[in-house]
């Protein structure tokens, strides 16, 4: 497979390490979610250009739209958080209030 | 010869409206004058008339033909009409002197007689009217003045809203007077009365019904009556001219006027009888309790109006007319003697603040005393040659019984608040404060009510002796239904008298329910007047607010799932939070199965 794939692939996986990793605070985890949702644009976009396979250049576009989304609602979520506690230490998630 | 003296009647007025030299003094004089030189040609053409009984109409000016209706200007001059001119001239003529008294520290005391002028031209014209479009522009002409005079004082708010509420009202009533004119342009082509009462139409009783609302809006029956209670914010001289005499006659002339198609039309002859009977009992009790002196002859108005009603009920439109006509008299002559003790006594309205202007008023008490009499019947005074005749006709007829004992109730009811009044205002000690100016030596304030009252006293006579009668009296009845309007009248004068001497100095605790009623004039302004509004506020709340804001924007989807997630999550789910060791599991798993595929 040509190298670039990997490249990006590689990117992806770290990006998902990150995501999984992390010590505190959640916002680094919500960033590392941007890498991989940035990671997945540009490979869905380099395929697509390169297979010329041309009916699938919209999906990149689609991606992006979810995407967005998708951080409006994590940061939303960060922002109830950081209502409640102050900051967003994960720490302080252990408190189950309905 | 009668033409052009009637059309003079008509047009003296008119050129003193034209001449609008409004900051001259002598308008009002050139305005009185001209009001007095009106009465006194009117006589003529009613002279002649009685003399000959040859009515006339006439129709001058082909204003317009709409398809095959044609409009044209024209004058019916018949004995209702010839009648009441005069009547209406003199009785403008003594409120206008009245005014000079009365209104004589008004900065605007031209615009009010411009006003008031306006008010009798209209009067003239749909009292003279041949046809139903000149007489709907007299009418409209007549409902317009009384909104600009009630609110004459329109820096208060109670004026403006009473000025309103008669404007809404007579609207009401516009509404069936519109149906009938719809009616009878369709079915019968025209608007003269000539070719409605020739043509006698079988099915009449839409365009009659259409004519009962107008009249109960413009006369104040049951239903539509609120106004002329709140139309007492207008000055006295304004009262006593609109609301006693002439607009408020408007409704009762019209429907007098149409009584050919009555005649045959029991149904509506039925609703009309029993209109009247409720509003004369109901406007009877409601002024049983009043305190302001002016509502409680603005009351009697309307329940003298309902009793002119029950007589057109029970088929007798002349005799309808000839009680219109003397209670013009006797109803102005006490609004105008209510007029001279409220400014005597420094603007003083309510009768437990009156008392005792027995001997420092002589005149005005006279004036009060003969009205009152005149009013209740007594035998030989005005108010006897039409009142005992409609109860006498009444009691002979075939009618519903149940109307004709809550008339005889209302009339007792007559008697009893009128006594109130000279009880209260009159007699006793005074119950106002000290220092006053009580001053009737001014000749614009006597000469009117002088008038008046040799009119009370002697108009009825005149009247009765020179009208040809249109339908045989009933002569012979059993002598207990003759003296039945005499004997109530009396019962209700000693009732009230003893009522009022007994508890004179006893002081209510709290009100029972039926002084209540009364006093808050049946509760039916206060239901209607909030109902309406209230009603259609809640339904605009109901839809814009609370359905399209609250309901379906906010409250349908959002926050019905947030409870419902919520609800959900917090009962089935048991996690703890914990999220850093989730994710590392997860990454485990992940590269554990990574490693076992590969």
């Amino acid at each position: 497979m040509p190298y670039i794939y990997i490249n990006i692939i590689l990117a992806f996986v770290i990006s998902l390490i990150g995501t999984l990793i992390y010590r505190s605070h959640l916002i680094s985890s919500l960033l590392c979610l941007e890498g991989m949702i940035l990671s997945l644009f540009t490979l869905n976009a380099l395929l697509s250009l390169n297979i010329n396979f041309t009916l699938s250049t919209i999906v990149p576009l689609i991606l992006l739209v979810f995407a967005a989304c998708e951080a409006a609602v994590g940061l939303a979520l960060l922002i109830i958080i950081s209502n409640t506690y102050g900051l967003d230490y994960v720490q302080n998630l252990n408190l189950l209030q309905c | 010869t009668l033409t052009l003296t009637s059309l003079i009647i008509l047009t003296l007025p008119i050129i003193t409206t034209l001449l609008q030299n409004n900051k001259t003094n002598c308008f009002l004089y050139i305005t009185k004058t001209a009001v007095t030189y009106a009465f006194a040609i009117s006589l003529i053409p009613t002279l002649l008339f009685i003399q000959s009984n040859q009515e006339a109409y006439i129709s001058n000016w082909h204003w317009m033909t709409i398809h095959t209706l044609k409009l044209s200007m024209s004058f019916k001059l018949d004995f209702f009409s010839l009648t009441f001119m005069p009547i209406a001239l003199f009785i403008t003529w003594s409120i206008m002197e009245f005014s000079l008294w009365y209104m004589h520290s008004d900065p605007h005391i031209n615009r009010f007689f411009k006003y008031l002028l306006l008010f009798l031209i209209t009067m003239l014209i749909l009292v003279s009217a041949n046809n139903l479009l000149q007489l709907f522009m007299g009418w409209e002409g007549v409902g317009i003045m009384s909104f600009l005079l009630i609110s004459w004082w329109h820096g208060r708010t109670d004026a403006n809203t009473a000025a309103l509420q008669a404007m809404l009202y007579n609207r009401i009533g516009d509404m069936g007077f519109i149906m009938m004119m719809a009616w009878f342009t369709i079915h019968l082509n025209s608007w003269e009365f000539q070719q409605i009462f020739l043509t006698n139409p079988k099915n009449t009783t839409l365009p009659l019904l259409g004519l009962l609302l107008a009249s109960a809006g413009k006369s104040a029956q049951f239903g539509l009556h609120p106004w002329l209670p709140s139309a007492m914010e207008g000055p006295t001289p304004v009262s006593a001219l609109l609301h006693s005499s002439t607009m408020v006659m408007a409704g009762v002339f019209t429907l007098i006027r149409f009584y050919p198609l009555m005649e045959n039309n029991l149904t509506i002859q039925t609703s009309t009888l029993c209109l009247g009977a409720i509003t004369t009992l109901f406007t009877a009790i409601c002024a049983l309790t009043q305190n302001d002196i002016k509502k409680i002859i603005a009351l009697s108005t309307s329940s003298q109006l309902g009793l002119m009603m029950v007589t057109i009920g029970i088929n007798q439109p002349h005799l309808a007319f000839i009680h219109m006509c003397t209670h013009a008299f006797f109803k102005a002559m006490l609004f105008l003697s209510s007029g001279s003790i409220i400014h005597n006594l420094n603007n003083e309205q309510d009768i437990r603040k009156m008392g005792g202007l027995y001997k420092t008023m002589p005149i005005t008490s006279t004036a009060i005393i003969i009205g009152s009499l005149a009013l209740t019947g007594m035998p030989f005074l005005t108010g006897f040659y039409s009142k005992d005749p409609i109860i006498e006709t009444a009691n002979m007829s075939y009618i519903n019984t149940w109307a004709l004992l809550i008339t005889l109730i209302a009339m007792s009811m007559t008697a009893s608040y009128s006594t109130r009044i000279i009880f209260f205002a009159l007699l006793g000690q005074p119950r106002y404060p000290s220092l006053t100016q009580i001053n009737e030596n001014n000749p614009y304030l006597i000469n009117p009510i002088k008038r008046l009252i040799l009119g009370s006293i002697f108009m009825g006579f005149l009247i009765s002796m020179n009208t040809i009668p249109h339908t045989t009296p009933q002569m012979t009845m059993p002598p207990h239904l003759k003296f039945m309007a005499l004997a109530v009248t009396l019962l209700g004068f000693t009732v009230a008298t003893e009522l009022n001497n007994m508890t004179h100095n006893l002081m209510f605790k709290q009100p029972s329910r039926m002084h209540t009623f009364s006093t808050m004039l049946g509760y039916y302004p206060t239901i209607t007047h909030r109902i309406l509004p209230y009603l259609s506020l809640t339904m605009s709340q109901n839809l814009a607010t609370t359905i399209m804001d609250s309901i379906w924007l906010e409250k349908m989807i959002p926050k019905n799932l947030t409870t419902m997630q919520k609800t959900a999550a917090s009962l089935v789910s048991n996690q703890k939070g914990l999220m850093k060791p989730y994710f590392l599991s997860f990454l485990l798993s992940i590269t554990l199965g990574l490693l076992i595929a590969l």
